[in-house]
């Protein structure tokens, strides 16, 4: 059963074509990688997917509703992590949680267990300045796990994470839908099943991890 | 000939025989002489500018509504217009306050609010200007050219509200001569077929430029632009 | 969803931020002191005349560090790209709007409350129920109005040069009835009922307004 299906999603920044035409189907449940150089549109791909972004011109469906008509209701299912993480620096790491969980209309019981589930609970007290990049990276992936989302989109998220990334991504990954993108192949085939390359915008083929040596 | 070439020519012929109606035809004012033959294409080019403004405030909420490319051009081309004859108007009636006032400049309520009606509108246009062109810029154009637009009223009707050295309402209160009453009605009409075809000129550019950026090939391939910064700033 | 929950959840990260690190008020206070500093020296204000001067330097003061408040109060979030985040959440985007601008607005309010005791320390001006009425009625749609703004030119670039070009010709009408109020409060002729009613007039269409736009201004 596809959960996320685009068709055609292209998306121009002036004149310049970030994204041409890319085409991407994701059964439930199912794990795929985005991969590519620098500037060949996987954020732009991702942040579309994740209807931060509208794209030009396609047609983006996630779990039957359309990705901008309905895009406020879909929100409620979907968990995104951007390139930049995106914190308020003065308040604490549970706090920044708090917040969100206001946002998203979830007990706050929630922050306490996404904290646990990337493996900063230690760390709830202290200002999101306080914490290292790779912690505030990990709160950035709590923030997006609060309302357990069934579509997970990460966008570079192992960039900070450290020897443990693949632990932590398999914990929040685990039963859900998942984007990712990322530059590190290895991590990518032990994650995800699927890949999907972009080169210059334009998808270069979806293959299993076997295929994609580089 | 274009159509485009033919509307401008006809505007302005319209435009000479506007000119012919206001020297040759209308009667010399006996208190102001004949400095009083600016006010027709001043009072003219304001009622052309807040057509102009007009288009900008339904194109704006067109666009918002549904977001229509034809609204946002004209929103735009009617806002350039707009601020146009806003300095038209803005000049005839220094050069008129000049001799008839003794000043170029006067702090009252119907010039200040004009004098803010060129600012607002300008505004608009620098927003176009620096925004990032696609539907993030149109959708913030349009809510700042409908919030501009709760000035056309106050200038409209600031003469009455507040007492004001300029002078009142004098069509609608059924002050002029026969004679000066058709110039003034002959002038206005040509100067909105002027302001009509400006705008539609403009529209036709604003389509030309939109293409132009849409549909340069080959295609060249940029990293998207995101909001960057760290939540750790070092402090 | 309720949007009352979600715009005091707003509010109170602001406030607690600003708590936090002490960015803006402490800044916004000397400023609007020495606001009144600079004013003495420039208009040699002495008791007979301070009535009539004294009340355009109060708007002049407030203007301008309205327009340092509610401009910091998006480019903040711009710049630590954690709008994005809020907006990604189902929250309606007039809820979060609401919620920045009334945080916005209680810091004003803190300035409003260093320099009102301030200027009639300074000027031996009155400092009434009046006064404090009218400062804190022109504050609200200030806010709105100000607090839009700021949400449109947080996307433009030459964002601090086009927030004032915006936002002041839209303040006029509340500079010139708020003017008015404390001037006729202050002891000058002038109609203070009238005036009041202008500001609340003006407040009224202006809230209105701002929330049926905030939806266009924050959504992508």
């Amino acid at each position: 059963m596809s959960f996320v299906v685009a068709n055609a999603l292209t998306h121009r920044f002036g004149h310049e074509v970030a994204l041409d035409s890319v085409d991407l189907v994701l059964d439930s449940g199912e794990h795929m990688a985005v991969l590519g150089e620098n500037g060949a549109g996987k954020t732009t791909l991702l942040r579309i997917i994740a209807t931060a972004l509208r794209p030009t011109s396609g047609k983006l469906e996630i779990g039957g509703l359309d990705g901008f008509h309905e895009r406020r209701r879909l929100r409620g299912y979907i968990g995104f992590v951007a390139h930049a993480v995106g914190l308020y620096p003065a308040l604490s790491a549970v706090e920044n949680l708090e917040f969100f969980c206001d946002l998203y209309d979830v007990s706050h019981v929630r922050a306490d267990e996404a904290l646990e589930t990337v493996g900063l609970a230690a760390e709830g007290q202290k200002a999101a300045s306080d914490l290292s990049r790779g912690m505030q990276q990990r709160l950035a992936i709590a923030r997006a796990i609060l309302h357990n989302p069934r579509l997970l989109v990460l966008d570079e998220p192992d960039a900070s994470l450290g020897a443990d990334a693949a632990d932590v991504l398999g914990r929040v990954m685990h039963g859900r839908t998942v984007v990712l993108s990322t530059h590190d192949h290895a991590l990518a085939s032990r994650l995800c099943p699927r890949t999907l390359v972009l080169r210059h915008g334009r998808s270069v083929g979806t293959a299993t991890h076997l295929r994609v040596v580089r | 000939m274009s159509s485009y070439v033919k509307a401008a020519a006809g505007a302005v012929v319209l435009m000479l025989l506007a000119a012919g109606a206001i020297f040759l035809y209308a009667p010399t004012d006996a208190l102001q002489g004949p400095v009083q033959r600016i006010f027709y294409l001043h009072v003219s080019s304001a009622v052309a500018a807040f057509g102009c403004f007009a288009v900008v405030l339904i194109g704006g909420v067109i666009y918002l509504r549904n977001e229509s490319v034809t609204a946002d051009r004209f929103a735009r081309a009617g806002a350039l217009v707009g601020v146009l004859f806003t300095t038209v108007t803005l000049v005839m009636g220094m050069l008129w306050a000049k001799p008839v006032w003794g000043s170029f400049w006067a702090w009252d309520a119907r010039l200040t609010s004009t004098l803010v009606l060129w600012i607002i509108y300008a505004g608009y246009l620098l927003v176009r200007r620096l925004a990032e062109p696609g539907r993030q810029a149109a959708r913030l154009a349009a809510v700042v050219g409908i919030f501009g637009f709760i000035d056309v009223p106050v200038v409209y009707y600031s003469v009455t509200w507040w007492r004001t050295q300029h002078p009142g309402p004098v069509i609608v209160s059924n002050a002029l001569p026969p004679e000066m009453l058709s110039t003034f009605l002959f002038t206005m009409a040509c100067t909105v077929a002027l302001a009509a075809v400006m705008i539609v000129i403009r529209y036709r550019i604003e389509t030309l430029l939109d293409t132009k950026q849409t549909s340069t090939e080959p295609a060249k391939v940029l990293a998207s632009r995101e909001p960057s910064g760290l939540a750790g700033r070092a402090r | 969803m309720n949007p009352v929950r979600v715009a005091f959840a707003v509010t109170r990260k602001d406030i607690r931020s600003e708590w936090r690190t002490r960015e803006m008020v402490p800044a916004l206070a000397q400023f609007v002191v020495l606001a009144l500093v600079i004013a003495n020296f420039g208009f040699q204000i002495d008791s007979r005349n301070a009535p009539s001067i004294a009340p355009g330097i109060l708007w002049m003061a407030l203007v301008f560090a309205g327009l340092v408040a509610f401009g910091r109060t998006f480019a903040a979030e711009r710049e630590q790209a954690s709008l994005e985040a809020v907006l990604m959440t189902p929250a309606s985007p007039v809820a979060i709007f609401a919620g920045k601008a009334m945080a916005a607005t209680i810091l004003l309010v803190v300035c409003e409350a260093v320099m009102l005791p301030a200027m009639s320390l300074f000027f031996g001006t009155p400092f009434s129920a009046a006064v404090v009425g009218a400062v804190l009625l022109a504050t609200i749609g200030m806010a709105a109005l100000g607090c839009m703004f700021a949400a449109i030119v947080a996307r433009i670039r030459a964002r601090e040069l086009l927030l004032p070009l915006l936002t002041l010709p839209l303040w006029i009408p509340f500079v010139i009835a708020g003017g008015q109020a404390v001037q006729s409060a202050m002891g000058l002729s002038g109609g203070y009922d009238n005036a009041m009613a202008l500001l609340l007039d003006f407040d009224i269409l202006f809230v209105v307004l701002t929330s049926l736009a905030a939806r266009f201004v924050l959504d992508e």
